[in-house]
C-alpha cells in the first residue's frame, strides 16, 4: 500500500476515508430530491381516481429499493458470517446502504395504512368479509389478515433495523477502540441472524408481493426475491464505490481486485436468479394446475407476454454473456454499464411481479412509477449519506483490512 | 520425458554423461524469487517455471505468464453440451420415439431445459478438468527434479526457480551468469532422471489393457442383445422377481386337506362392505317394482340435501350442466367437435323424469343407464339417495309457481 503523503485528510491511512462535506450535500440532495417526489406522488395519488396507479407504482419502487437494502444487510451478515477478508475494505459501504432499514420500514407506510383500513386496491385479504365469502381464501385468513400483518411488519423491520445497527455501530465502535473481540462478536451474531434473514425475506416478499394474488402460491417466492435482491445490491455496491472513487473517496484502497469480485457476485446471482425463476416456471408449467398457472397466464399472454419474454433475454441471457468476461468484471466502464442494466431490469421485474394485478391486459406504466422510484432512491440514498457523516468509509481497524487491501484475484 | 527428446537434445550439444537437464536456483524468500523471475522473463526465456511452498500474488506477471485459454475451452465444450443436449432431446423426444407425456407437446423446451442445464454443466466440468490438466501439461510421472536432494524443501521454506536446458535462449556459461547474479543461496544443474525407467511398468499396462477389454464386455452384451431373436427374457436379473414364491389361483396346495390353494371364506365371517338386507335401499325396487319413496333408514334433512348437491356437482354436472339441463362442460365440448357418436345427456328438467320412481332414478345412478355409466363404485348408497333428493329439488325449481316463492326470491328475480 502506497502512502501518500498529499493527501491532508489520509490520517495515516493513506487515502481519502471520509466523507466530509460530500456526505451533507448529498443527505440534502438525496432528501429534497426525494421528499419532493414523494409528496409529488401522494398529491397525484390521492386524488383523481390515481389510486390504483400509485399504490402499484409505489410498491414496485418500494419492492425495488427494499431488494437493494436486504441485500446489503444479507451481504454484511454474510461477510462477517464467512470471516471474509477480501471485502473488509468495503464492507463500511454496505453497512452503510444497509442501515437504511428504519427508513425503508417508514416507507412502508403508504402500502400499509390503507391495507389497516380496509382498501383493497393492493391486497384483497385487508377485507375479511371477502376472504370468509371465498371457499379457498377463508382457511387463510389466520394468516392473511391485518393485524397480523401489521405484528409480522413490526417483526421484520424491527429485526432488520436491529440488526444492520447493530453491525454499523459495532463496526464504527471498532474504529475507535480497535477492540479485535468485535470482530468474533459480529461472527457469533451473523450465523442466528443469517437465519431469521433468511426467513424474515421470504415471509416479506411473500407479504408485499406474492399475496396481491391471495390464491396463489410459490414455496420458492421468497428465494426469487432473495436473488434479485443480491444481484441487484452488488450493482449498487459497484456504482456506489466508483462513485466514491469519482469524488476522490477510496481511490487507492479499492482495486479492480475489488470490482472483480463484486463482479463475480453479480455474475453468479444472474444466473442463480435464473435458475430460481425457471425452476418456479417448470413446476407451475409442468403440473398445470389452474390455481396456481393463473398467475403464468397472465404473464404469457398479450403484452405482459411480451414482457415476460424480454425478461428471459434482459434478466439472464444478456448480462450473462455481457458479465461473463474477466476483463469487464475488472473494467470499471464495462462493469458500471452492467450495473445499471441490472438495476434496471431488476426494477422490470419488480413491474412484471407487481402490475400485471392492477391491469392483465396493459401494460400500466405512468409517470407514477417513475416519480416513485425517485422518491424512494432519493430517501434511500439520503439516509445511507446521513449515516456516513461522521465515519470511515473503510473499517481502519477491522484485523482483516491487510489482507483486504493486499487482496488479489489470481 | 520421451527419448525423441533425449535424442535430440544430446545431438545437439553432447554434454557430460546423464546429460545435463537444466539449472536450479533456490532462494530464501518470496521477493528475491519475483525480482528473479522479472530478470529471466526480461531475457527472453520460455521453457523455464518457479517452484514455491505457497501461492505467491503477482508472480505470474513477473514470470510473463500469459492468460490461460481455458475460459475459451470451457466456453466451447458448455456450448457444445447444450447442443448436444437439444439435439438428444430433440431427437429421442420428438423424431425417434415420439411419446405424449404429461399431455405436452413432444417437442416441448422447458420441460427439457433441466437436460440443456446438466448436460451444459457436466461438459464444462469435464472440459474444466481435462483442458487444466492438458495445458499444464499434465500427468507428469517423473521430473529430474523428483530426484535433487535440496528440492524437497521446495514444500516448506524454499523458492526455486529451474530453467531447462531444451529453452531456445539457452547458454550454459551465460544462463549460470545470468542467474547467479540474482544472488541464489545455491545454483546447481541438474541432470537427467536415469533411474527412472522411460517405459511405462509392465504391470501397470497390462492393467489398463484388462480394464479396457473388460470394460467392452457391456457393449458385446448390447450388441448380441439388439440382434438376438429370442423370445425368452434376455437376462434373469432379479430371480425373486421372476419366480416368485407363490400360489395362484387354480394351482394345488396341500397344505390344505382339499389341496386347494383357493380359500372359501371361513363360516360365519362378515366381509367388510356387508351385504345390508334392505332392498329398498340398496337396489331401489321392492318385488321387481320400482319405489316411489325414499328408504326409510335415509335421513331427508339440510345435510343430505347439501350432499346431494355437491356430490351432484362433482358426479353429475360434467354431464348434465349445473342445472341439470344437459348442458355440462362435457357435452358441450362433445358436440362443438361433432363427432358424431356423442348422445347428449338428458336434460333432468323433464316432466317425464319429474315423475319417475325414485327408484329409478337411484338405479339409473348406481348401474347407468343407456350411453351413461354405472356411478356404484364411486358413491355411496347414501350418497345415491342423496343426488336423487337433490335432483328432486331441482326438477321442482325448474316448474316452480311463482306462488310458492318468497317476496324476497320474487325480488331478486325482477
Amino acid at each position: 500500500m502506497a502512502k501518500a503523503k498529499e493527501h491532508a485528510k489520509d490520517d495515516g491511512f493513506g487515502d481519502n476515508i471520509k466523507m466530509d462535506a460530500l456526505a451533507p450535500k448529498l443527505t440534502q440532495l438525496g432528501g429534497i430530491v426525494g421528499a419532493l417526489a414523494l409528496v409529488a406522488s401522494l398529491a397525484v395519488g390521492f386524488t383523481g381516481g390515481n389510486k390504483s396507479q400509485f399504490m402499484h407504482s409505489y410498491l414496485t419502487a418500494y419492492a425495488w429499493v427494499l431488494s437493494i437494502g436486504l441485500g446489503a444487510l444479507w451481504w454484511v451478515t454474510l461477510q462477517h458470517l464467512v470471516n471474509a477478508k477480501w471485502s473488509t475494505v468495503i464492507r463500511r459501504v454496505g453497512e452503510l446502504l444497509a442501515s437504511t432499514m428504519p427508513l425503508l420500514g417508514l416507507l412502508s407506510l403508504p402500502i400499509v395504512i390503507p391495507t389497516l383500513m380496509g382498501d383493497t386496491t393492493l391486497y384483497l385479504w385487508a377485507d375479511s368479509h371477502k376472504m370468509h365469502g371465498d371457499h379457498l381464501l377463508h382457511k387463510k385468513a389466520a394468516y392473511l389478515n391485518t393485524g397480523f400483518f401489521v405484528v409480522r411488519l413490526v417483526i421484520y423491520f424491527g429485526f432488520w433495523s436491529a440488526l444492520s445497527l447493530f453491525m454499523f455501530k459495532k463496526s464504527v465502535e471498532q474504529d475507535k477502540t480497535g477492540a479485535p473481540e468485535i470482530r468474533s462478536k459480529l461472527q457469533a451474531v451473523s450465523a442466528p441472524s443469517m437465519l431469521l434473514l433468511a426467513l424474515t425475506l421470504t415471509f416479506a416478499a411473500i407479504d408485499f408481493v406474492m399475496t396481491l394474488e391471495p390464491k396463489w402460491y410459490s414455496t420458492i417466492f421468497g428465494v426469487y426475491y432473495f436473488a434479485g435482491a443480491v444481484v441487484s445490491f452488488n450493482s449498487f455496491l459497484a456504482l456506489t464505490l466508483m462513485w466514491l472513487q469519482k469524488n476522490g473517496r477510496l481511490a487507492r484502497s479499492v482495486t479492480a481486485e475489488h470490482f472483480h469480485d463484486i463482479g463475480k457476485m453479480m455474475f453468479a446471482f444472474t444466473a442463480f436468479w435464473a435458475y430460481i425463476a425457471f425452476s418456479q416456471f417448470m413446476l407451475i408449467w409442468y403440473a398445470n394446475i389452474p390455481e396456481e398457472t393463473e398467475w403464468y397466464h397472465i404473464r404469457a399472454h398479450g403484452p405482459w407476454g411480451t414482457v415476460s419474454f424480454v425478461m428471459v433475454a434482459v434478466n439472464f441471457v444478456i448480462p450473462f454473456f455481457g458479465l461473463m468476461s474477466r476483463q469487464v468484471k475488472r473494467n470499471k466502464k464495462a462493469l458500471a454499464f452492467w450495473a445499471i442494466w441490472i438495476l434496471v431490469v431488476h426494477w422490470l421485474d419488480m413491474f412484471w411481479l407487481v402490475k400485471p394485478h392492477m391491469h392483465t391486459e396493459s401494460l400500466p406504466f405512468s409517470i407514477l412509477d417513475v416519480t416513485c422510484t425517485v422518491a424512494m432512491l432519493g430517501l434511500f440514498i439520503a439516509a445511507a449519506a446521513f449515516n456516513s457523516q461522521k465515519v470511515n468509509l473503510v473499517p481502519v481497524k477491522d484485523p482483516r483490512l491487510d489482507k483486504s487491501l493486499a487482496f488479489e484475484n489470481f | 520425458m520421451s527419448d525423441e527428446h533425449k535424442e535430440e537434445r544430446r545431438s545437439d550439444a553432447p554434454v557430460s554423461a546423464g546429460g545435463l537437464h537444466g539449472i536450479l536456483a533456490e532462494y530464501e524468500t518470496p521477493s528475491a524469487l519475483v525480482a528473479a523471475c522479472k530478470k529471466v522473463r526480461d531475457a527472453g526465456y520460455q521453457k523455464w517455471d518457479t517452484y514455491t511452498p505457497f501461492p505467491i500474488h503477482g508472480i505470474e506477471r513477473a514470470m510473463g505468464i500469459r492468460m490461460t485459454s481455458l475460459p475459451w475451452i470451457v466456453l466451447v465444450a458448455a456450448l457444445t453440451g447444450l447442443a448436444t443436449a437439444i439435439a438428444l432431446q430433440w431427437w429421442t423426444n420428438a423424431l425417434d420415439y415420439k411419446f405424449i407425456s404429461s399431455g405436452k407437446p413432444m417437442w416441448s423446451i422447458p420441460a427439457n431445459v433441466p437436460v440443456y442445464f446438466e448436460l451444459t454443466v457436466l461438459f464444462s466440468a469435464f472440459a474444466a478438468l481435462g483442458g487444466m490438466l492438458l495445458l499444464n501439461n499434465l500427468p507428469h510421472p517423473s521430473h529430474p527434479l523428483d530426484h535433487k536432494q535440496q528440492f524437497a524443501k521446495v514444500t516448506d521454506d524454499r523458492f526455486f526457480l529451474y530453467i531447462e536446458r531444451a529453452d531456445e535462449r539457452w547458454d550454459a556459461a551465460e544462463t549460470h551468469e545470468m542467474l547467479a547474479a540474482t544472488h541464489p543461496v545455491t545454483l546447481e544443474d541438474v541432470y537427467e532422471d536415469e533411474s527412472t525407467p522411460a517405459q511405462v511398468p509392465g504391470k501397470i499396462v497390462l492393467t489398463l489393457a484388462v480394464v479396457a477389454v473388460v470394460a467392452l464386455v457391456p457393449f458385446g452384451v448390447f450388441a448380441k442383445m439388439r440382434t438376438s431373436r429370442n423370445t425368452e427374457p434376455r437376462i434373469h436379473a432379479m430371480g425373486d422377481m421372476d419366480w416368485q414364491n407363490k400360489f395362484q389361483a387354480q394351482q394345488p396346495n396341500k397344505l390344505f386337506p382339499d389341496n386347494m390353494a383357493m380359500r372359501a371364506p371361513e363360516p360365519g365371517t362378515v366381509a367388510a362392505d356387508e351385504h345390508v338386507d334392505d332392498d329398498h335401499l340398496t337396489t331401489g325396487k321392492v318385488d321387481g317394482q320400482f319405489v316411489r319413496t325414499f328408504p326409510s333408514s335415509f335421513k331427508i334433512d339440510e345435510a343430505a340435501m347439501a350432499r346431494g348437491k355437491q356430490r351432484f356437482e362433482v358426479f353429475c354436472a360434467p354431464c348434465h350442466g349445473m342445472s341439470g339441463n344437459g348442458d355440462g362442460m362435457v357435452a358441450q365440448r362433445a358436440s362443438a367437435l361433432a363427432e358424431g357418436t356423442w348422445v347428449p345427456p338428458t336434460n333432468l328438467g323433464l316432466e317425464y323424469l319429474g315423475k319417475m320412481p325414485v327408484g329409478q332414478l337411484y338405479d339409473a345412478i348406481a348401474n347407468g343407464v343407456r350411453n351413461m355409466p354405472p356411478y356404484a363404485s364411486q358413491m355411496s348408497v347414501e350418497d345415491r339417495w342423496a343426488v336423487v333428493l337433490y335432483l328432486r329439488a331441482l326438477q321442482k325449481s325448474k316448474a316452480a309457481p311463482a306462488s310458492e316463492l318468497t317476496d324476497a326470491e320474487r325480488a331478486a328475480l325482477k
